[in-house]
């Protein structure tokens, strides 16, 4: 089995010309500042110190530097999906798995802390403010995609029955909106965790009757050209094609605006350009914010409703503004409770907890 | 630095490369010195003092041993100061909390725990330097001239953090004088393409199987199956892989390093698998301990001592903890059985070594992954059914056919019918064409597809950590 002289210089020149190719490129590309795919901030180069070599900060540094900068990134990411699925036969890359078209990520067993936890910042939300203020106070759950898909792909996933019986068990202040019958797995995007909007009519209309007000129901769907790759997508670099965001239009909202608290701004209800950006779900009510203010001047007066919400209420309070004078959104994983009494009146409210099943399960970001 | 990092791949060896071959031969041990330092130093810049003064004291030492030939109380005083001074730095860094905690337990004393981090690879340098110095002792080597030389010896980083432990002995004359070829670099690039294979696409993979055991509170009979054989698997192809990367690192550099892996899980007795598993550490222990303590010229009782202290001793190196030592005597008691009674018995029955071997290194690496013996025993009872999980779950079989794919790759590349079936094809002379044709191409796309690995990986442990 000797080698020949040609093989041998064969492999020396392609194993040379693969990791000098590769570290030159490396070298001369220009560093790139975001991942689209991955929706993060790449690593920068770390600064030389002579503190910073002793503690071995600087090595670090380096070494998710040269990962991140790595020249076709994105490229060998795909590689690696592929191998794993294709010739290592895996179900999943990183806990995300496709089910006809879908991809979703599993998320079990059910934490039961993590449960437990959220009802108690929500606890100390009606402690707070609401148990004395006349509001009416609602819960609903919003359904992982895993709901309507895990069990049939056999894979692994809580159950979703489990988790609200333990959260409702601890908030009898509230009452209970069931949204989950009403939906299904094509009510939510193919490559991303969250629901379409354009399919949550229903919802919207379901939950607003059960807190006792009525939406127009006026709708009309507006489709983007864009393109839009969801985070499993990103996540996982499985090659799933292009999807596009639709929304919901409607006449009152013409006239609705939006406030940001934290920035004192208007914001708009839609924006179609940040389907282009790093967060394309940020198009609806400008993503993630931690208390935004939207105000109806068609609706009802009298008629106010407070979200506490994470990113599923950004898509749905647009619909659900229809049926009142003002709807503010809280998002408590960006803003302490304690701070809301400054910003908020809690006197005579619908108030809803509408929460995914992802966020309770680790909710270890709620303040 | 890992051999299985971006960093070493594309940006540190390239450049130690072009270095070591565009100055002159006898300045390429000083630059391969120079890089090994670096090496070292860029994980663990404050140990690099403890590496170089335990190289300084094995050169003054061992000349010193050299010089005093003739008096040999001396030379014995020299070498014994040597052995205690690198047992030292490796006792105080590796084993003294462990004293000390057991010394606490012992007589209920609260006693302050050092809590020094291992400096990486401490354990194989410390061995290759004992090695050195008691071979100048013995005459077996001359004592080095070039403290550069010793220090490229001892700092090599191909084989510095992960081994095999390669004898100074068997480096000698290729650290005065070495030959480069083609066939060298291109035989030592495909080996080290191998083992960045093994580690990178079957044990980190292996790995995450093991981590995903470990995290997940669903334990079922199956699933503490599939962990035991998951890691079992891990540890020979990270171990074997780094050995692999080792040797082929070497052989691109000129030199040629020992095998330390021969397929062992397809040993047909525990004496066979210790031939074929890390043997480097095993014939060390065998000419550095075994021997010296009398070996098996010895009377019966004090060879079952030598065994025992041997295997006390291979268990402890790997970690300070019971449970290496449990793991460590595990092995000795088995090879005492084997020696004394099962051998005659298994010799004429091949086919049950087949079986109580793996089932022995099952349960053997059970013990050496457990955080604690209580575990060990736990998971062992698991494994027969016992403790009261289910047979199997959900979430079980879940893993069995997400992960059966890689398990079965993996077990089947423990034996050599890959190697084997690459042989059989090149024998034909139309399969030799293909063999030598693929064989350039399968080295650069197996870098490659580790490559995508590494660019994305965030799973990549390094397991000698406690070594």
């Amino acid at each position: 089995m000797g080698d020949t002289k040609k093989g041998s210089r064969l492999t020396v020149a392609l194993a040379g010309a693969l990791i000098l190719g590769f570290s030159l490129a490396g070298l001369l590309l220009p560093d790139r500042e975001f991942s689209a795919a991955e929706r993060r901030r790449l690593a920068d180069a770390p600064k030389l110190s002579a503190e910073a070599v002793r503690s071995g900060a600087f090595m670090t540094e380096a070494e998710t530097y040269l990962q991140d900068q790595f020249p076709f990134r994105e490229g060998f990411r795909s590689l690696k999906t592929f191998v794993n699925c294709r010739i290592f036969g895996q179900k999943d890359i990183g806990g995300i798995y496709l089910y006809k078209g879908h991809a979703s990520k599993m998320d079990y067993p059910l934490d039961t802390a993590s449960i437990d936890y959220s009802a108690s910042r929500f606890q100390s939300i009606y402690d707070t403010y609401l148990k004395d203020s006349g509001s009416r106070v609602y819960v609903s759950v919003v359904p992982d995609k895993n709901r309507y898909m895990a069990e049939e792909a056999g894979v692994p996933h809580l159950d979703p029955e489990e988790l609200e019986e333990r959260l409702l068990s601890q908030m009898p202040y509230a009452s209970y909106i069931d949204i989950g019958a009403g939906l299904g797995l094509e009510d939510y995007y193919k490559t991303d965790i969250h629901w379409r909007q354009e399919r949550l009519a229903g919802t919207a209309e379901l939950l607003a009757e059960s807190m006792g007000t009525r939406l127009p129901g006026d709708w009309r769907t507006v489709t983007l050209s864009d393109p839009f790759y969801g985070v499993y997508r990103g996540q996982s670099a499985m090659p799933l094609p292009a999807e596009t965001i639709s929304y919901l239009e409607a006449d009152y909202l013409e006239a609705c605006t939006v406030y940001d608290y934290e920035t004192g701004s208007y914001v708009p209800v839609y924006d179609p350009e940040a389907v282009k950006g790093p967060d394309p779900y940020g198009m609806f009510l400008a993503g993630s914010k931690s208390l935004l203010r939207i105000e109806n001047p068609a609706a009802p007066e009298g008629k106010r409703l407070i979200l506490f919400r994470d990113s599923f209420g950004s898509s749905i309070a647009p619909l659900l503004a229809g049926g009142y004078r003002e709807v503010v959104l809280v998002d408590i994983r960006y803003i302490s409770p304690a701070l809301l009494g400054q910003f908020l009146s809690f006197e005579d409210r619908d108030v809803l907890f509408l929460y995914s099943e992802s966020v309770l399960n680790n909710s270890e970001t709620l303040k | 630095m890992l051999f299985s990092s971006i960093t070493f791949l594309y940006y540190f060896l390239p450049c130690v490369l072009i270095l070591y071959f565009a100055v002159p031969g006898k300045w390429r041990n000083g630059v391969l010195l120079a890089g090994s330092l670096f090496f070292y130093g860029w994980g663990e810049p404050r140990y690099l003092i403890f590496m170089a003064v335990s190289i300084v004291q094995g050169y003054v030492l061992g000349r010193l041993i050299e010089k005093y030939r003739e008096r040999k109380r001396t030379a014995r005083v020299f070498l014994a100061v040597s052995a205690v001074f690198s047992l030292g730095i490796l006792g105080v860094f590796k084993y003294a909390d462990f004293f000390l905690e057991n010394l606490g337990r012992l007589t209920g004393l609260s006693i302050p725990l050092l809590k020094l981090t291992l400096p990486i690879g401490i354990s194989f340098y410390t061995f290759q330097m004992l090695s050195y110095v008691i071979d100048v002792y013995r005459q077996t080597v001359p004592a080095q001239k070039s403290l550069i030389d010793l220090a490229a010896y001892i700092a090599m980083f191909p084989q510095l953090i992960a081994g095999p432990i390669v004898r100074y002995s068997d480096l000698r004359e290729e650290l005065k004088e070495r030959r480069h070829s083609l066939d060298g670099a291109a035989e030592g690039i495909r080996r080290f393409a191998v083992g960045l294979s093994k580690k990178i696409l079957l044990a980190n993979t292996l790995g995450e199987l093991v981590q995903i055991y470990k995290d997940t509170g669903e334990k079922s009979v199956v699933f503490v199956w599939m962990y035991v054989l998951a890691f079992t698997l891990q540890i020979y192809f990270d171990f074997s892989g780094y050995s692999d990367m080792a040797i082929g690192l070497g052989k691109i550099f000129g030199f040629h390093f020992p095998e330390n892996f021969r397929y062992p899980y397809i040993a047909a007795s525990i004496r066979d698998f210790w031939r074929r598993w890390h043997i480097s550490l095993s014939t060390w222990f065998r000419d550095y301990l075994y021997i010296p303590l009398g070996g098996n010229r010895v009377s019966r009782g004090r060879w079952i001592f030598n065994i025992l202290v041997v295997w006390m001793a291979t268990g402890l190196w790997h970690g300070a903890a019971w449970n290496f030592v449990v793991w460590g005597l595990f092995w000795g008691l088995l090879l005492i059985l084997e020696r004394f009674w099962l051998g005659k018995f298994l010799e004429n029955r091949k086919w049950l070594g087949h079986l109580y071997v793996p089932a022995a290194v099952l349960l053997s690496f059970v013990v050496f992954d457990a955080a604690s013996l209580g575990e060990a025993f736990r998971t062992m009872g698991s494994l027969l059914g016992l403790g009261g999980l289910p047979a199997a779950d959900p979430v079980s079989l879940y893993y069995l056919r997400s992960y059966g794919p890689v398990l079965l790759l993996a077990a089947v590349g423990t034996t050599p019918l890959p190697a084997m079936a690459v042989e059989k094809l090149s024998a034909s002379a139309a399969g030799g064409f293909v063999e030598r044709a693929v064989k350039p191409v399968a080295a650069v796309l197996l870098l490659l597809v580790c490559t995508a690995f590494l660019v994305d990986g965030s799973f990549n442990p390094f397991l000698y950590f406690r070594f």
